[in-house]
């Protein structure tokens, strides 16, 4: 508060700043209206380029293992393979060669059966352990998690021997299905399940944890409130806490999306693992690898992984700028 | 005037509903729903430590008959000798490379990661907000994103079998200087850090002896998830060891790389039956697989081991970091 005589120019001044001005013509004040200028609000940060110190290590290594890579395949995928520009066609000629199509309608297959899994298993099962004992619901969710560890090959191998006859603990289900050997359970119009069930298995859990932090978010005061309102568990779960989880589960969907258009080592192991019977160029990136790896056709891969790319940042894109999860400031 | 503070409080006692049929049904319902799914997550996992205590002869062929059985502690030590004596390769240097490249992945990432959140958080400087930003894309990427155009870069810069290759990506750790970020970016913090420049601190001092001490929670949860995505990461040593070399490519220049291989490879190395097909989706023919064919000619017990030899170590740090772990996705990030 000013102690200065209401109407003086220290009073003006402190006024405006209170407000967010700054008293640009201060001599002038006696005129009808003093000019002023909007300041942005404070910073509460140091201004000062020690910044630079501690962001340097980190900017640089963003720099060689982020933007390079990403712009040496943007430079290859705009390139013929001596380096000549080549606008567009590699894009169009990885596109005509026919498998890419074929490649992003067995993921989107894929995908289909996982995202409604992990739609309907990961928020119902956090809605039911939300209703038990904290313990016991810790405990339900560590079971959950515990397959996260099995990522990447070890998953695939393990699956591939249950997935076995005669090997399988679920060997009862197999053979009421009618498979006998491997073979049999490993026909492609079962690939997009196998996979989903792979990637749920060890992903699902994941997800259980962020829905179940969600939900303990939601205020206590709100669901005793709606208990005395009469609210049974069931519409507390439905009409409360599902609209207050909605932007993770919407964060989930996201994520969710950008990894699975990604799918490599299901494919690629099951595909080594089924030589001759299941395609090596089943999904967009096990395509792109082929194309690089057996072929040396860097183009065409480079282009394919910039499609991919694309994709992966529309997703992160929509995450940072349109939706409220991550603030920046 | 002094205000007048009024405190309302009601007290509602719950007493527990009383039994009933529908109450009862309903907790029927919950309890088989959760025993399925547990069931379903727990199986594999329960399939595969029995199934190290097993005995095959030849192949996987050779189990039929009772798969969830119990066999014997003395068969686990036989399988156990059998896995490190060599048959399904070199099991040891796989562990070690992974420790290896996991362990240099995890100190980049924190001794990089952590003075950058700091940095983002308390220092106001040109470009911050475009790093900062840049850092929430990356940490939103799938890495597998990024992984093709990495090992194309290495491959230019003849840095393949480098295992810089694979470190630097590991390294690479943007979600924990968002969380670092997140962790500096109050005003509790700010107040601190501006006490102790008054008491005669200078930048660095205020990190080492203000916000570094401060910082320990965030430096286990940066540890441990991005120690669990370097080590089970596949895609990336696999491009970077073994697409070139090994795939048996037309232009191959460099030897399969197998002494560089973290396990995840190793695991995968189990299945490499034999050159790939060719180019053409393959049609169902005659031929039908009658069973999982490996490399070696181990059991199925002994590479049953070896997967969880593979895993044991992410299943440790998931043990004893259950809590910073749940507290980490509750910060809504997935990596």
């Amino acid at each position: 508060m000013s102690r200065e005589r209401p109407g003086s120019l220290e009073a003006v001044r402190e006024a405006a700043e209170l407000l967010g001005y700054r008293l640009v013509s201060a001599r002038r004040w006696k005129r009808r209206r003093p000019r002023l200028r909007r300041v942005r609000p404070q910073s509460p940060r140091r201004r000062s380029r020690a910044g630079y110190l501690f962001v340097a290590g980190y900017a640089l290594l963003l720099g060689v293992v982020g933007l390079w890579p990403a712009g040496y395949a943007l430079n290859l995928a705009l390139t013929t393979f001596d380096g000549a520009f080549s606008g567009v066609s590699n894009f169009t000629g990885s596109y005509n060669q026919g498998f890419l199509i074929p490649a992003f309608e067995n993921v989107g297959k894929f995908m289909l059966i996982w995202l409604t899994a992990l739609i309907v298993m990961v928020i119902g099962l956090s809605l039911l352990m939300h209703t038990l004992a904290r313990r016991v619901g810790a405990a339900f969710r560590f079971i959950f998690y515990v397959p996260a560890a099995f990522a990447g090959s070890a998953s695939v191998l393990l699956w591939l021997f249950l997935l076995q006859p005669g090997l399988s603990p679920w060997d009862f289900v197999l053979h009421a299905l009618g498979y006998k050997t491997l073979g049999d359970t490993l026909i492609s119009g079962n690939l997009p399940v196998i996979y989903a069930l792979i990637a749920f298995w060890t992903g699902a859990g994941s997800w259980i944890l962020v829905i179940h932090g969600a939900l303990t978010n939601v205020p206590e005061d709100v669901l005793e409130a709606a208990a005395l309102d009469g609210a049974g568990p069931l519409q507390t779960a439905l009409r409360i806490k599902l609209p207050m989880i909605k932007k993770w589960v919407v964060y989930m969907l996201i994520v969710a999306l950008a990894g699975g258009t990604q799918l490599f080592a299901e494919p690629q192991l099951v595909s080594v693992a089924n030589l001759g019977l299941v395609s090596p160029v089943w999904s967009p990136n096990t395509l792109a690898t082929y194309l690089a790896f057996q072929y040396n056709n860097f183009n065409y891969a480079a282009a394919i992984s910039i499609d991919l790319l694309v994709v992966a940042l529309v997703c992160a894109g929509i995450l940072v700028f349109r939706t409220r999860l991550f603030k920046a400031d | 005037m002094r205000p007048l503070n009024i405190s309302l409080r009601f007290d509602v006692s719950v007493t527990p509903q009383p039994w009933t049929l529908a109450s009862g049904l309903r907790r029927l319902v919950l309890w088989a729903v959760l025993a399925v799914v547990a069931v379903f997550f727990a199986v594999p996992i329960v399939w595969l430590l029995l199934e190290t205590t097993r005995a095959g002869q030849t192949g996987p062929d050779s189990q039929v008959g009772a798969p969830l059985a119990f066999g014997s502690l003395h068969q686990l030590v036989q399988n156990w000798q059998v896995l490190f004596s060599g048959l399904v390769g070199q099991i040891g240097t796989w562990l070690a490379n992974s420790a290896l490249y996991s362990g240099s992945g995890v100190l980049i990432a924190v001794g990089l990661g952590v003075p950058a959140g700091y940095g983002l958080a308390t220092f106001d400087f040109f470009g911050r907000r475009l790093l900062l930003f840049a850092t929430m894309i990356a940490m939103l990427i799938p890495s597998t994103a990024l992984v093709l155009p990495l090992v194309l870069e290495a491959h230019s810069l003849g840095m393949l079998s480098s295992p810089l290759a694979v470190i630097l990506p590991y390294g690479f750790f943007p979600f924990g200087v968002y969380i670092a970020y997140l962790y500096f970016n109050t005003p509790r913090v700010f107040g601190l850090l501006a006490a102790a420049r008054s008491d005669g601190c200078n930048e660095w001092q205020a990190f080492r002896h203000v916000a570094l001490p401060l910082s320990t929670p965030i430096l286990g949860l940066v540890v441990v998830l991005d120690f669990i995505a370097s080590w089970t990461n596949y895609f990336l040593p696999w491009g970077m060891y073994l697409a070139f070399g090994c795939a048996g490519s037309a232009g191959t220049t460099i030897a399969c790389q197998t002494t560089r291989y973290p396990v995840t490879l190793g695991v995968a190395q189990q299945l490499m039956a034999g050159a790939p097909a060719p180019f053409a989706i393959p049609q169902p023919a005659s031929v039908t697989l009658q069973s999982l064919q490996m490399q070696t000619n181990a059991p199925a017990s002994v590479e049953a081991l070896l997967i969880l030899v593979s895993v044991a170590p992410v299943i440790v740090v998931l043990v004893i970091a259950q809590r910073w772990i749940a507290s980490g996705r509750l910060q809504g990030i997935f990596v």
